[in-house]
């Protein structure tokens, strides 16, 4: 799915989170919005799931315009940088839980739902912690789970809030892997969050770098290296 | 820009607006008729005749001595209370020792002990037909049915407040403070009066307050207990019983309502402590 | 200095002292009295004890205490859930009086709470007005007992679940909704199981309250027996004529109700911090 996002502005009170950006996203490419905090990058991450509504502008799901469908009706896969896993509920329970909040005409019997979260633990590369809680489970154990139950709804898109921030170099390095294989098995249009350049870099088919609000540069990884637009995105790109 | 009708949120973590004004409704009608008419009632009752009719119930020698007698108890009871409840929370939180969840549970007990069944406990341990009852007639020494009686009752069922609401207090603050008064050569009394106490005074002041209000507000161990001896060991709600039952609904009433006025003033000092001082506060919300 | 096994030694002083006044206060205000009331009932017997708590009086009066404690605080614990969701949720003109005013059950004498009830509710108070066109009787009927243990019993859940509710991540319902959950299922399925520790504690503790209440019932109650007569008041009658057996195998059976129900709270409170880490 294509996204295209159409002088999207936010304010928050008197302070303006985004000045008018727009941005032409291409169907099942990985993105990364790189910048450093206050760059408006997580704003504009919420506003293409419908957790927050802009002041202004639009966003078009493969060309249809799609700012006021509610979060529901968006199917945008999120992940927090929490993961904000249900505490109550088992790994497999908080996969499920996508599939079991349809209402009944759309819902798939409890056979076929322990068919799809069982494949997604497989996917994740965890098949065994289905019966966990999430208090049982390591940081980046947490991170996979809460990325197979975005994945569970079958989502038109994937959103990741700084997926990788609260682990350790190490684990960092595993899971990046993780996402590239995610992503290239599901083909998913995937949009991470992220103010680690090496990251960013690394992992993404284009890069967009922001900063206060705005949209400093969008381009391939190694042309941003090669052929920085200004002094900002040369020093905060630096390898 | 979406289109915010009464059916949909304007946000995701809310309800609808409608779903929210209905609520808020709802719940608001509940609690003027259960919270706020009861207290009303108090006062309209009592003003049925005026105020002066009002004023001379209180002023009647039954009325005065009760007020009395409630002043005083409550100045005996509460600051035993504070005192235990200061040592408990030391103990308990300064200290690591074996039982200490069984001790919490112990002081805790007198909450879900119904304020009758205290009673009955002290009219048969101290009563006259027990082994301890019988030396005390023996040297002249009156608990039950008179003032002793009515004194450990209420701290039975006030026994609680104010160590419930300095042990989270304390523990949360912890014991480094106290320790460095030490290494800087304070004994330990003056370690706790000039480190301890200005940090705990607030929920202190808080428990006392609460301590207060169940103590001058006692009823069920204290009608037991007191024999209600009419001018000598009848507390306000004892008091405000008796009237009733002898239909004099004004002067029933108009007791109340000095209750009621004082349940007002706990209540409006209990806010101004919660607001002014939440972050000591919230440590006993938790728990 | 030989460290003892009862406690670890610690630099600060005052163990002894401190420990000391706890445990006297504790043992003559409330250990003592505790005691002898079991005492006494292990010198009637239980086989005695059991024959005078097994008439058909107590048995109704035990009965209903509980029971109208049980309708009242199921009453509290819905309507309990609901008002702490407002009063942290919603913004509302009035919303800090009311917060404050739900207190208002803890800090007002029960005698007080007892009397103004039934001039509420009587046939000829404004609220038993009301309802006497709908064929309802509050006052002095076991509906009016509903209403005083409403009323005693309103702050319990509403203090317990509102410091929960001011905790909740909202993230995690924010997840629920992009997860295609609609507002309800939300609340359903991943706000009200984190609530329903602390809502449970407050109901158990509401509860407990509620059976032993005295001064707020006797007034409405009635005082019928077999039929309005609540166990307190049958053990102030018993000692009114001296009957300390009878009234002491009461109480006891009181006092194992409240250790049943104490019970019922502690191990509530280690079920859910084992599961969720909240309680």
């Amino acid at each position: 799915m294509h996204i295209e996002i159409e002088e999207l502005a936010k304010e928050f009170g008197p302070e303006r989170a985004l000045h008018p950006v727009s941005l032409a996203i291409p169907s099942g490419a990985l993105i990364a919005l790189l910048g450093p905090s206050g760059s408006g990058k997580t704003t504009l991450l919420r506003i293409l799931g419908g957790l927050e509504f802009p002041t202004s502008g639009r966003v078009l799901f493969d060309g249809s315009d799609a700012t006021g469908l509610t979060v529901q009706e968006r199917r945008a896969g999120f992940v927090f940088q929490s993961y904000a896993l249900f505490r109550h509920m088992t790994v497999f329970e908080n996969i499920a839980y996508g599939l079991r909040a349809r209402k009944r005409r759309e819902r798939p019997t409890e056979a076929e739902i322990g068919r799809r979260v069982n494949r997604l633990l497989d996917l994740i590369q965890l098949p065994d912690i289905g019966a966990r809680y999430p208090s049982q489970l390591s940081g980046g154990q947490r991170q996979r789970v809460a990325l197979a139950r975005a994945l569970a709804i079958e989502p038109r898109m994937l959103l990741l809030d700084e997926p990788f921030g609260a682990l350790d170099a190490k684990v960092r390095k595993e899971l990046r892997g993780g996402l590239r294989h995610i992503h290239d098995t599901t083909g998913l249009t995937t949009i991470f969050v992220t103010h680690d350049q090496e990251e960013a870099m690394e992992l993404a088919d284009l890069v967009v770098v922001m900063s206060m609000g705005r949209i400093e540069q969008v381009g391939k990884p190694a042309d941003i290296r090669a052929r920085p637009a200004n002094d900002f995105v040369r020093d905060f790109t630096a390898a | 820009m979406s289109d915010i009708t009464f059916i949909r949120a304007e946000s995701v973590t809310t309800e609808p607006r409608l779903a929210r004004g209905l609520l808020i409704g709802g719940t608001m009608a509940l609690i003027a008729v259960l919270l706020f008419a009861p207290l009303i009632a108090v006062f309209a009752e009592a003003l049925r005749d005026g105020w002066a009719a009002s004023l001379d119930a209180l002023a009647s020698p039954d009325a005065r001595s009760a007020i009395r007698l409630t002043l005083i108890v409550a100045a005996i009871a509460v600051p035993l209370n504070a005192v235990f409840g200061i040592a408990a929370a030391w103990a308990i939180t300064k200290f690591d020792f074996r039982g200490k969840a069984f001790l919490i549970t112990l002081i805790d007990l007198p909450f879900s002990v119904s304020p009758v069944v205290a009673g009955l406990a002290l009219v048969l341990l101290f009563g006259v037909n027990s082994s301890l009852g019988g030396w005390l007639v023996a040297n002249d020494l009156k608990i039950v049915f008179a003032f002793p009686g009515i004194v450990l009752a209420t701290m039975f069922v006030t026994f609680p407040f104010v160590a419930r609401e300095l042990i989270p207090v304390m523990i949360e603050q912890g014991r480094a403070e106290e320790e460095a008064a030490l290494t800087l050569g304070a004994s330990g009394w003056r370690a706790f009066f000039t480190v301890t106490l200005p940090n705990i005074r607030w929920a202190l002041l808080y428990g006392v307050l609460l301590c207060n209000a169940r103590a001058m507000g006692e009823f069920g161990a204290v009608a037991v207990i007191s024999g209600k001896i009419r001018g000598e060991t009848t507390t306000m709600p004892i008091m405000i019983e008796m009237f009733y039952n002898e239909y004099l609904s004004v002067a029933a009433f108009s007791l109340a309502g000095v209750l009621a006025l004082l349940a007002l003033v706990t209540l409006t000092l209990k806010s101004l402590l919660e607001w002014r001082h939440a972050d000591v506060l919230a440590a006993t919300r938790r728990h | 200095m030989r460290a003892s096994i009862f406690r670890s030694p610690s630099p600060l002083p005052g163990f002894g002292l401190s420990f000391g006044i706890v445990m006297t206060v504790l043992s003559i205000v409330v250990l003592l009295p505790i005691g002898a009331l079991l005492g006494r009932g292990l010198m009637i017997g239980p086989g005695d004890l059991w024959g005078m708590v097994n008439s058909r009086r107590i048995w109704s009066a035990l009965s209903l205490s509980f029971r109208a404690a049980l309708i009242a605080s199921v009453f509290n614990l819905v309507f309990g859930i609901v008002l702490a969701w407002v009063l942290v949720r919603y913004r509302f003109w009035g919303r800090r009086l009311v917060d404050a005013a739900v207190d208002l059950p803890f800090a007002l004498p029960t005698a007080v709470a007892g009397i103004s009830l039934t001039a509420l509710y009587a046939p000829n108070g404004v609220l038993g007005q009301a309802l006497a066109p709908l064929g309802i009787k509050v006052a002095y009927t076991e509906l009016g007992i509903w209403m005083a243990l409403v009323f005693i019993g309103l702050p319990f859940v509403v203090r317990t679940v509102q410091p929960v509710i001011e905790e909740l991540d909202r993230e995690v319902e924010e997840v629920s909704a992009t997860l295609g959950a609609r507002r309800a299922y939300t609340l359903r399925r991943v706000v009200l199981p984190t609530l329903a520790p602390a809502a449970l504690t407050g109901f158990a503790l509401a509860l407990a309250r509620s059976v032993g209440e005295y001064g707020s019932v006797i007034f409405i109650a009635g005082n019928i027996p077999n039929l309005t007569e609540i166990a307190p008041l049958l053990i102030v009658i018993r000692l009114e004529e001296y009957n300390y057996d009878a009234a002491a195998a009461i109480g006891i059976a009181m006092l194992l109700i409240s250790f049943a129900m104490l019970l019922a709270i502690n191990l509530i409170q280690v079920w859910s911090r084992r599961r969720i880490g909240l309680v």
